[in-house]
């Protein structure tokens, strides 16, 4: 089967000019990764190993060196080619801060890309908009307000909203669980899974929390330094990484050691559904 | 433990109010909570519970259109709402420095890292070019940032979320303060470069008696990081306590599901994670009754509409606001 999206030996080396002194940061180095139709790539690595520079590649709004992008077989061409995939390839930033317009109101930042698309009409934008809110935890209120009216996490899931607006075909989520508590975050990965059964959506997943990603994916990649040094099946990898670094991580979750609390598990009755 | 020394945060029925169009709505709803030096509260909680926004509260940066309210925000003695601008500079960043859950807020995209934290160093404590360059070394590396002799010279557009982060991390260690307010200050850290800051944060608090405030939606962290738990759903406490204490033996409902909802290294996607059913309120909505009355799988009806539950002891050091553990006990919030 051909990959849906697929970056081939992508390099990008940035230069720091300060002072009379150069140096160079070799931020993605011959990296190749694949996502398949319908399918959920988990991306960790060491803080500042080029997993955003990558996938800003991949999308097009970073340049690389060298190497090379392809969406269902074909290369994207720099620019035009990227300019066409807007709709079906959606990238939820790492930073919700600088994501949102500062002073559009949130309603009308999730119509905007219906607009643009000339999707729906203006009563069925606001209806798309409240339902699209509801599915990440957020009364219909919040589309009247500005982003720094909201809470970190209130702030995050309306970007994620924001992506899943145009139904695309891939999308790229670069840390955006972090900042939501537990409860949230399982009603979000949920929503996420549910995406990918039912619309087949293809997702690249960056995240430091491994716990989600081993929920989440099917495969992840290791990144270190640049390059990836570790990929495979994720139930695999986690259970026997080969790598040291990946070790390192595995080793590092915290609380890791102690046991899981006793009145927290179990209690499978679902307590009123999920009405 | 012995007589312990006087707190030097005391936090007494604090309140942040903002006007809407259902009239003055709370964000946070009457917390009270005390720190001593060298100790340490982790908030977690709801996400839009008021964590970041009572934080602010000690730093006297809540949004201008927020009215603030405490019987008593005391830092050291010192009454917090009766400061002027002067004596907010002069507390700020100094005494009492936060890293905030947003880093490009702290982080200005036109001044280079050394910039930044050596002018904070220079206007805080001072010293000669040569040290207060030293110092600002000092600071980053003591926060993995790597190789701050030359990469100090980069803009935070150049530097990725986590090297960004620890930046911050390094402007609010700069100044040795009293006390550091981190506010999901380790998210877009990898596990190792966290447990590098817990290490860190550990040893200010043994050696230098750093009062430390923990905002962190990761309960692993929170068992990391140790001291009292305070756990926040709809701006006010529900659950109160030292760390194992409370994730060991939760007896607030939403702290019950929160644990529930929790991915661990041994779940799969095939054991669906089990989010609490339903949306928190908005803010002002749960006021009156108990704030979680609207989800709780134990509510008890009349009681939980009208009433607001004040705390049950569970031990000496923990606390639940809950009307079914304080009629039932353990067995009712099962
Ligand atoms: N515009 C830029 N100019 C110079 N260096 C850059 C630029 N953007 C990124 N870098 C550097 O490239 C490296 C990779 O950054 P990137 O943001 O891709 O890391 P990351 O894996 O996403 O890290 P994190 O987990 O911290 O978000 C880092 O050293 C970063 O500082
Ligand atoms: N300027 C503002 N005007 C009105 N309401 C606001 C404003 N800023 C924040 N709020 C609201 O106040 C509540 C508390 O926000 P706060 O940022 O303290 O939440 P939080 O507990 O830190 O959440 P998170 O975990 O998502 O960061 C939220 O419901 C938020 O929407
Ligand atoms: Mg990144
Ligand atoms: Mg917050």
């Amino acid at each position: 089967m051909t990959p849906i999206f697929e970056a081939i030996g992508v390099n990008r080396t940035f230069t720091l000019r300060r002072g009379g002194k150069v140096s160079r940061i070799r931020a993605v180095q011959d990296v190749s990764l694949q996502l398949d139709r319908g399918e959920i790539v988990g991306l960790v690595g060491e803080s500042g190993s080029g997993k955003t520079t990558l996938s800003r590649i991949m999308i097009g709004i970073e340049r690389a060196d060298s190497g090379e992008i392809r969406y269902q077989g074909r290369a994207v061409e720099p620019k035009k080619g990227f300019a066409a995939l807007r709709r079906e390839v959606q990238y939820v930033f790492q930073d919700p801060y600088n994501a949102l317009c500062p002073t559009m109101r949130i309603g009308d930042a999730l119509a905007e890309p219906l607009i643009i698309h000339r999707i729906a009409g203006r009563a069925e934008r606001k209806q798309r908009v409240e339902r699209m809110l509801s599915m990440v935890g957020l009364h219909a209120d919040i589309a009247r307000r500005l982003p720094r009216q909201l809470s970190g996490g209130q702030r995050q899931r309306v970007n994620l909203a924001r992506a899943l607006m145009l139904e695309p075909k891939v999308l790229i989520c670069d840390e955006i669980v972090s900042g939501l508590d537990v409860s949230v975050q399982a009603q979000v990965l949920q929503l996420l899974l549910g995406l990918q059964q039912e619309l087949d959506l293809s997702m690249l997943f960056i995240s430091h929390d491994l716990r989600v990603i081993k929920y989440l994916s099917q495969r992840v990649y290791v990144m270190y330094r640049g390059q990836v040094v570790e990929q495979g099946a994720t139930e695999k990898v986690f259970s026997a990484p080969s790598h040291s670094y990946t070790q390192k991580l595995l080793h590092a979750i915290p609380g890791r050691e102690y046991p899981v609390p006793a009145g927290a598990q179990g209690r499978s009755e679902n307590a009123g559904g999920t009405g | 433990m012995s007589d312990s020394p006087k707190p030097v945060l005391e936090v007494e029925n604090l309140s942040v109010r903002f006007p809407s169009q259902r009239g003055e709505v709370a964000v946070v709803d009457g917390l009270s909570f005390q720190l001593r030096a060298g100790e340490s509260l982790v908030i977690a909680g709801e996400s839009g519970s008021g964590k970041s926004m009572a934080c602010r509260t000690l730093l006297g940066i809540t949004p201008d259109s927020s009215r603030v309210d405490a019987d008593r925000l005391d830092w050291k003695g010192q009454g917090l709402l009766a400061l002027d601008r002067a004596g907010w500079n002069a507390l700020r960043g100094a005494e009492i420095a936060m890293i905030f859950q947003d880093p490009a807020a702290a982080l200005n995209p036109l001044i280079t890292v050394e910039t930044l934290i050596s002018d904070a160093i220079r206007q805080h404590r001072g010293g000669t070019r040569a040290e207060v360059r030293a110092r600002t070394i000092e600071a980053l590396s003591r926060a993995g940032f790597p190789e701050p002799e030359f990469r100090m010279k980069a803009f935070p557009g150049e530097l990725s979320g986590g090297l960004r982060q620890r930046v911050a991390i390094a402007l609010a260690l700069s100044c040795e303060p009293s006390l550091i307010i981190a506010d999901e200050a380790t998210t877009n850290l990898d596990v190792s470069i966290q447990a590098q800051i817990v290490e860190l944060l550990r040893f200010l608090q043994a050696d230098l008696g750093l009062a430390l405030i923990f905002v962190t939606h990761d309960l692993g962290l929170a068992r990391e990081i140790g001291g009292d738990l305070m756990v926040m759903y709809a701006g006010q406490a529900v659950e109160y306590g030292r760390v194992p204490e409370v994730l060991e033996d939760p007896c607030h409902p939403y702290t019950r599901g929160l644990l529930r909802s929790a991915p661990t290294m041994a779940s799969d996607r095939n054991t669906p994670l089990q989010p609490i059913p339903g949306t928190a309120p908005r803010p002002g909505e749960a006021a009156g009754g108990a704030p979680f009355r609207a989800r709780c799988p134990v509510a008890m009806e009349r009681l939980c509409e009208r009433e607001n539950p004040g705390w049950t002891r569970v031990s000496d050091t923990h606390r639940v606001a809950c009307h079914r553990f304080a009629a039932e006990g353990r067995g009712g919030v099962q």
